[in-house]
């Protein structure tokens, strides 16, 4: 069955601007709105939306190329550019069905954490927190990055501290996250900065162009690319840029901690590829020092420490959240080998881990919800009172160590085939360690909900009380996806296989002729 | 039939009846002049096969071509499995406990059914 | 509903069924449920690979193709070889289930559902990855009726799941430098000169009971339950048996192991006083014949082989049942406690005899029309050496299944014990066992000796024809077997036939039994000297590093202090110069 005849004209041809400006128009109305079960519907509505128009483009980028998208009518390189390839697709259709899925969640959390009166604001935040993802991940402009990445985040600063009325500790982390989101965004301004006093051209395309006939040797391209990665890694949560992140996952509402640890890393770390591989160019020397010796350096430091101090958290969801950067560790152990293998490995891992620790995080928002759960320990016998909740979180949990028959063995499997190929296999080791590390950290929580008792109050045993159907539905959705696409990993790895090979094609560069209708980018596809 | 005869010692009534009624007509199988009568079967039955056998000389042309080649080797082969029992159990036999796992009964007592109660 | 039923392999049916049946209730009222499961789950598995296979006219079927991490994998493969284990192993599925039917035990119904279906999808399997799964699902579904035969079980099935282990890691070893070297994981003919294929070839080994490596059979097999060993006995050992066929037929060093294989085993048979662990013996008597038969790999041998694992499960399942029959009754099979038991048992001793004459390769039973083909195949090329063991051994299956099974245990001295007759349902179980020996070995148009030839691997025809009703064959059959059996009334008359005594017989078993165990004891004596000062030192090591991490990365250790936003700045510049250093410099 051909699902693209499906979409109509107009969303191949403006989906790429639709899927960002919808939210963020929809998002400033909805500030207003005066219910908030016209703000939620409305939301869930514009998430739906989106997620159905990415996945049109994803497979408009399967079936027929890169598509481009020219902003009012201005070409490249003065106007500014859209474009979707086989690199950014999946994760634009990723972020908007994350968002999607936790949206339907969001209708009982919200009520249950967020202060009536705040309750409208906060969906009009979520909205703009997604606007501003998607923006980052669509637009092929590196000033519209900085925008987008200041939209979402300054939103997100918003959102988690939203957290308040559940937990006031969600106010110093949320000025916590602002103060060192806004460095990392800053480095980020600085560093695209210093590309364009070089370039003097904004396009991501054009940029590699010049920056082709620059060469390698420029002592202010390095300094914009050390000031880039630095920037983009405070945000994608790097091992030691990382510590803004425990705490803004813990206290943040439930359901935004489950959108913010499933995408706005990926869309940072996304970021990160595109920088590195396209506009400049991994073959250059000191490119592929940094990829190895920072990038795969970091990441492995990060799957064992983080790891580590995983297994020593008391509350669950800085368990989780320290367990994310162990995660991006993986990922960017994928991304500093430089291999189409290790690339494709890593890309996977993005997505696996998306739909897995959205999952987790969903779950433990389920806990609070009913019994106010916040520490591990308090997690006994969740087994029996919560029995289709922790079911879910035991799916996931599994998935996260890495079982076979889940995501999460798929992409560590993908991991270490191409640490093997690469001959570093000390990296293979680390993998098996970190898992090994991740078994006690998942362990410890399964055990008390299974094999501890059910615990009593006022002598009588709690009884089961299980989370609404609009909890489980989400939870369960990712939970089986994450069995689904560990069972038959072709999609997600044909997909993987796709932006690696737009990664492997190095930089894309825009040749001014012929740009007008159709870009000329190297054509890519998922099969 | 034997059932009617009147000469029925108390024994044998006692046998009839505690066995099974299908094993009733063949409860001379178990006496003892039966037992030791029963050697003369497989005797006559070797006997005439290995007649047999040099009517219809075997398939195979070897060294035992001759007629009684295989009921010498059935003969043999099974006396030396036995007789090797001997010095085997001499050397191999342990007390039953040998292991420290069996205890004094091997066999498993829950799954016993004697028949005594109703019969599922 | 039929394409979708063939799409997959008929063992995922089976496996569901026993999923299924775990979660039936163990009433009165529930179990019948379970119970026709647990017939009809291997009856509708037998239908759907027989229309399967059938449906189209290739020789071999591929199906059931699914992909694993990236590995395409065939679940599901028919063809002539594989079909006939195919259809006797659901065969043996409805037999355990029928003989099982007074059994309320939810256990056995749910593992021998699963362990018969891993049974059938190792033996359809097309490639190594699949046959690994579930061989590696065999064993663990079996432990579980291992377990069934009591707390003094549990040992026994730990050294059982050990051996089927170790039996799968061989396995997984080989194949993935199988796979490695060749870039596939078909399973086809392998052989030993291909990489790993020795690995793969002990895997075989430990499951089919090669010398030295067979103490499981006979240390798990007689401890389970009634109906526990019954199901035993068919799956394990048979699916080896396929495994060296379809991998390493041909082999010439498996002549000779089957030779001795076939050979050994009758002298501990003879000594062995527990009739389950005789019958357990004379499995790994009947397993030597075909390991020789495989070993020669010519056409003739395999089609023995086929047509003998056949016969060996319906007669060896049937002397399993009669034994099984006995111990529900009597509670015990030590044939020092048993005899003249056809006063009370004479169905059972019909049928246990019928057992017995089909195993002894009596002309017009079963085992006449299968094994004698695997002999002539032997000697056909030109092994004189094994067929004279081999022949010794047919004189030595006389002598312990033959003979000492149905003797011991119906006849003999009458041990005065008089119970009920054995229940129904395992009445009709060894009844079409029963039938079947028989039935399969008689010629003609009305016998079905017919189908069972026309279902072997290859035709039994022109130059390989075998005909088993020739007059020689039966005179000389014949010569041997009443020979062996007057040498048994001799013997026995002029008391040389050695007394059943109570007793433990050594084995090999006894090098990790006892010796491994006295070796393991040595070491932890020595250990526990050392112990002391070597725990001493080892607490105060890990001690140390344990709180070494935990300061670094408890919640309230170094690391994990949420640290202020100034800090993290200073943090961030040192990233940054870091950063620049490896760029500028490196």
């Amino acid at each position: 069955m051909d699902l693209l005849s499906l979409f109509p004209e107009w969303v191949l041809v403006h989906g790429p601007a639709a899927i960002v400006v919808l939210p963020l128009m929809v998002g400033a109305l909805i500030a207003l709105s005066p219910s908030e079960k016209l703000s939620w519907a409305t939301t869930w509505f514009v998430t739906g939306l989106s997620g159905l128009m990415s996945l049109g483009l994803l497979l408009q980028v399967i079936s027929h190329g890169p598509i481009a998208y020219a902003m009012g009518g201005w070409k490249p390189p003065l106007g500014i550019a859209y474009s979707v390839d086989g690199l950014n697709a999946p994760i634009l259709l990723l972020i908007s069905v994350i968002a999607f899925v936790c949206t339907v969640y969001a209708l009982p959390s919200v009520i249950a954490e967020v202060e009536p009166e705040k309750r409208s604001p906060f969906y009009a935040a979520f909205l703009l927190s997604f606007a501003g993802l998607m923006g980052m991940v669509v637009t092929a402009d590196a000033f519209n990055v900085c925008v987008f990445l200041e939209v979402s985040s300054i939103s997100t600063y918003a959102l988690v501290a939203m957290g308040s009325s559940r937990d006031r500790r969600a106010l110093p982390s949320s000025f916590n996250y602002l103060i060192m989101g806004s460095i990392g965004a800053t480095f980020f301004v600085i560093g695209i900065g210093f590309l364009y006093m070089q370039t003097g051209t904004l396009n991501m395309m054009d940029m590699a162009r010049v920056l082709q006939d620059i060469g390698p040797g420029d002592r202010v391209v390095q300094l914009a690319f050390a000031f880039i990665v630095i920037g983009l890694g405070l945000k994608l949560a790097m091992f030691p840029l990382h510590t803004w992140l425990p705490t803004a996952y813990a206290y943040a509402p439930s359901f935004f901690t489950a959108f913010l640890a499933a995408t706005a890393t990926k869309a940072a770390l996304y970021l990160l590829l595109r920088f590195t591989f396209t506009v400049f160019d991994p073959s250059w020397h000191f490119i592929s020092n940094a990829l190895m010796v920072i990038i795969a350096g970091l990441g492995i430091l990060g799957m064992l420490a983080a790891s580590l101090q995983a297994i020593f958290q008391s509350d669950i969801r800085r368990v989780l959240a320290f367990s994310s950067v162990a995660q991006v560790g993986y990922i960017l152990l994928g991304i500093g080998m430089a291999t189409t293998l290790g690339l494709t490995a890593g890309y996977l891992h993005i997505l696996n881990h998306a739909i897995m620790k959205g999952a987790l995080f969903l779950a433990v928002g389920a806990f609070w919800y009913r019994f106010g759960i916040t520490k591990v320990s308090d997690m006994r016998g969740l087994g029996t009172t919560m029995p289709w909740t922790m079911a879910g979180f035991t799916v996931a949990g599994l998935s996260l160590i890495g079982v076979p028959g889940t995501v999460g063995f798929v992409s560590k499997l993908a991991l270490a085939q191409a640490a093997a190929e690469n001959g570093w296999w000390w990296a293979i080791g680390v993998i098996v360690l970190s898992s090994v590390l991740a078994i006690v950290y998942v362990g410890r929580m399964i055990e008390q909900a299974y094999f501890q008792p059910v615990p009593k109050i006022n002598d009588k045993y709690i009884k089961r009380n299980e989370a609404p159907l609009t909890m489980l539905i989400p939870l369960w959705t990712l939970a089986l996806a994450s069995v689904a696409f560990g069972i038959d990993s072709h999609w997600p790895t044909s997909l993987a296989q796709g932006a690696a090979q737009v990664l492997g094609d190095g930089p894309i560069l825009l040749v001014r002729e012929t740009m007008p209708a159709i870009p000329a980018i190297p054509s890519t596809g998922g099969h | 039939m034997s059932d009617n005869k009147p000469t029925l010692s108390p024994q044998e009534i006692v046998d009839r009846a505690e066995a099974h009624p299908a094993a009733v007509p063949f409860l001379w199988l178990g006496s003892h002049k039966t037992q030791r009568n029963f050697i003369y079967i497989p005797l006559a039955g070797m006997i005439i096969f290995s007649v047999l056998g040099f009517v219809f000389p075997p398939k195979y042309p070897t060294l035992w071509e001759y007629g009684l080649s295989y009921a010498a080797i059935g003969f043999f082969s099974y006396s030396f499995v036995v007789l090797a029992a001997h010095p085997l159990f001499k050397m191999l036999s342990r007390p039953e406990n040998y292991y420290g796992e069996d205890g004094e009964e091997l066999e498993l007592e829950g799954d016993v059914d004697n028949g005594e109660g109703s019969d599922a | 509903m039929l394409d979708f039923l063939t799409s997959f392999s008929p063992a995922f049916i089976l496996i569901a069924a026993g999923v299924l049946a775990a979660f039936i209730p163990a009433s009165n009222i529930s179990s019948p449920v379970r119970k026709a499961l647990l017939i009809g789950a291997p009856a509708l598995a037998l239908v759907l690979i027989n229309t399967t296979f059938f449906s189209q006219n290739q020789s071999t079927y591929l199906g059931g193709t699914m992909s694993f991490a990236g590995i395409e994998l065939t679940t599901l493969r028919i063809d002539n070889l594989s079909i006939i284990w195919g259809y006797i192993f659901c065969f043996a599925g409805i037999l355990n289930g029928i003989f099982g039917l007074h059994e309320k035990c939810k256990i056995t119904d749910t593992s021998a559902l699963i362990y018969t279906g891993a049974g059938i999808g190792a033996v359809f399997a097309g490639d190594l990855i699949t046959l690994f799964i579930f061989w590696e699902l065999l064993a663990l579904s079996s432990v579980f009726i291992v377990w069934r035969g009591g707390p003094k079980s549990y040992p026994a099935g730990m050294r059982y799941l050990a051996m089927h282990i170790l039996s799968g890691v061989l396995l997984l070893a080989g194949l993935v430098i199988y796979g490695r070297a060749t870039g596939s994981y078909a399973f086809n003919n392998i052989g030993l000169d291909a990489p790993g294929g020795w690995l793969m070839l002990l895997a075989f080994g430990i499951k089919a009971g090669f010398p030295l490596l067979h103490n499981w059979i006979q240390d798990a097999y007689p401890r389970s339950s009634v109906t526990g060993t019954v199901i035993l006995s068919v799956f394990t050992t048979k699916l080896a048996i396929y495994a060296l066929a379809r991998g390493v037929a041909g082999t010439e060093m498996l002549i000779y192991i089957g030779g001795i294989m076939a050979v050994f085993p009758v002298f501990f048979a003879v000594l062995e006083n527990d009739l389950r662990k005789v019958l357990a013996y004379s499995l790994n008597n009947q397993l030597g014949f075909m390991v020789a038969g495989v070993g020669v790999g010519s056409t003739l041998a395999l089609n023995g082989v086929a047509a003998h694992v056949v016969i060996d499960i319906l007669f060896k399942g049937l002397l399993f049942m009669s034994m099984g029959a006995v111990l529900h009754r009597v509670g015990t099979t030590k044939a020092s406690e048993l005899g003249g038991l056809f006063r009370s048992m004479p169905y059972t001793a019909v049928f246990c005899m019928i057992g017995a004459a089909a195993i002894s390769a009596v002309p017009f039973f079963g085992g006449f029309v299968s094994k004698s083909m695997i002999i002539a195949a032997v000697f056909e090329d030109g092994q004189f050496i094994v067929f004279a063991m081999l022949l010794f051994a047919s004189a030595g299956v006389l002598e312990h299944s033959g003979i000492k099974v149905p003797y011991f245990a119906f006849f003999a001295h009458d041990s005065g014990k008089r119970v009920r007759e054995a229940p129904w349902n395992m009445l009709v179980a060894m009844g079409i066992a029963a039938f079947f020996c028989i039935y399969l070995a008689i010629p003609g148009p009305f016998g079905g000796m017919q189908y069972l030839y026309n279902m072997l691997p290859s035709e039994v025809a022109g130059e390989a024809k075998f005909i088993p009703y020739s007059a020689d064959h039966v005179v000389f059959q014949m010569q041997l077997i009443m020979a062996a059996v007057f040498a048994f009334a001799l013997l026995k008359r002029v008391g040389l036939y050695p007394p059943e005594r109570r007793a433990q017989i050594l084995d090999f078993d006894w090098t990790y039994r006892r010796l491994g165990l006295a070796l393991v004891k040595w070491i932890s004596a020595i250990w526990s000297r050392l112990g002391a000062f070597v725990t001493y030192m080892l607490k105060k090591f890990f001690g140390m590093i344990g709180r070494r991490i935990y300061q670094v990365f408890s919640p309230a250790g170094t690391f994990s202090q949420d640290a202020p936003s100034g800090i993290a700045a200073v943090l961030i510049s040192g990233m940054l110069a870091a950063v620049l250093l490896v760029v500028y410099f490196f």
